[in-house]
């Protein structure tokens, strides 16, 4: 029971990374694909957890700590990158 | 303020030195005890009581929390409903808040609150440009975010 | 049968899984790029840490106190707001459409004039 239950959340997280994939296919501006790949780091970091829940194993816990800092700096820095063409800009803020 | 946590402390550990065992219940007890004495203690130590800035942390938190989940019910009720009824829109709010850490943390509820996120900031900092996406009226808006955050966040900082 | 904390933590699973469908459902289908914005950070982050504290309870259950996951749910919380902000703060500037029925614009009219963005009148194709 306990374990169907954890399927049925893989199965949702599964569907709702997909439509983040499309989205990031499809989206009509770049800005929209990436907010896309934003919300599919974020979405991927659930679905590690739910295998942490089913494999019983706490080995994965700086799996799911570096994504959330991977997903959070790298669309910051592609935004960033969007705006200007730079990165790091030094003289304004 | 860390004048008197730092006194807290030291009465948390004198009170264990008293018993003779070093445990965390007894730190805990000696910190509840110390409490009180700070209490009492304010008038001569020329400052607020720290605990009324810790109560409203708490009060922050709480309506954060309250209005996160006000804001997923609202998301839940946009996206699944058959027909999309947003009405999108950018306005300027001004704040009261001086210290750049208050506006960060003011943005930062905006952003998780029912329909509203920061977009940008002036230079100076003083005015948030806000993307709301229920947009009856402007002054509806503002004296939302007025009502709920910057009071709470003013009583922290006071 | 479930034990309570299996209970807990299904109810924390599933409420996540769900909250994080309705964040994917949202980028799909709502019309231009900032309201996008809304439903990917509000819907999404709740989602997730909803998740993580279901995680959380598991190996608490199990004995384990996993700081890591603490970590990730105030990592989640601080940045998800910022990433929003610059974000939509960078489409902005570069001339991304407003939807149609956008009612007004303050943000336009704060540029400076040379950093105004060109925005075009014809709509961007949508899906």
């Amino acid at each position: 029971m306990f374990e169907a239950i954890m399927q049925v959340g893989l199965i949702i997280f599964s569907i709702s990374l997909a439509l983040c994939v499309w989205r990031a296919l499809k989206g009509p501006t770049l800005w929209d694909r990436v907010v896309a790949l934003d919300s599919f780091g974020l979405n991927l970091i659930g679905f590690i957890g739910i295998i942490m829940i089913l494999q019983s194993t706490n080995a994965f816990a700086e799996v799911v700590l570096v994504l959330g800092i991977l997903a959070f700096v790298s669309s910051v820095a592609l935004a960033k990158f969007l705006e200007r063409g730079v990165v790091i800009d030094r003289d304004s803020h | 303020m860390a004048f008197q946590i730092l006194l807290n402390i030291v009465i948390a550990i004198f009170w264990m030195a008293l018993q003779g065992e070093y445990t965390s219940v007894n730190f805990v007890i000696g910190y509840v005890i110390g409490l009180g004495v700070v209490y009492f203690l304010r008038g001569s130590l020329n400052e607020t009581f720290y605990m009324r800035r810790v109560w409203a942390i708490i009060k922050l938190i709480v309506i954060f929390i309250k209005e996160l989940v006000v804001a997923n019910l609202d998301m839940i009720r946009i996206v699944l409903s058959p027909k999309l009824n947003v009405t999108p829109g950018i306005i300027a709010l001004r704040t009261d808040l001086k210290t750049d850490w208050e506006i960060t943390i003011l943005s930062m509820c905006i952003t998780l609150t029912p329909g509203t996120m920061t977009m940008d900031y002036s230079q100076d900092g003083r005015t948030l440009y806000i993307h709301s996406i229920h947009m009856n009226s402007t002054q509806e808006v503002i004296d939302d975010v007025r009502n709920n955050f910057e009071r709470a966040i003013q009583e922290v900082t006071k | 049968m479930l034990s309570l904390i299996e209970i807990l933590i299904s109810i924390f699973v599933l409420l996540g899984s769900f909250l994080s469908l309705i964040g994917s459902l949202g980028i799909m289908r709502l019309p231009d790029i900032y309201s996008r914005m809304h439903a990917a950070t509000k819907s999404a982050t709740l989602g997730v840490v909803l998740l993580i504290l279901g995680t959380f309870t598991y190996f608490l259950g199990e004995g384990i106190f996993s700081l890591q996951l603490l970590l990730t749910i105030a990592f989640v919380f601080l940045t998800a707001p910022v990433a929003a902000m610059i974000i939509s703060r960078s489409a902005h500037r570069n001339g991304v459409e407003l939807w149609g029925r956008t009612k007004h614009d303050e943000l336009q009219e704060s540029y400076p004039e040379h950093l105004e963005p060109e925005r075009e009148n014809e709509k961007v194709e949508r899906p």
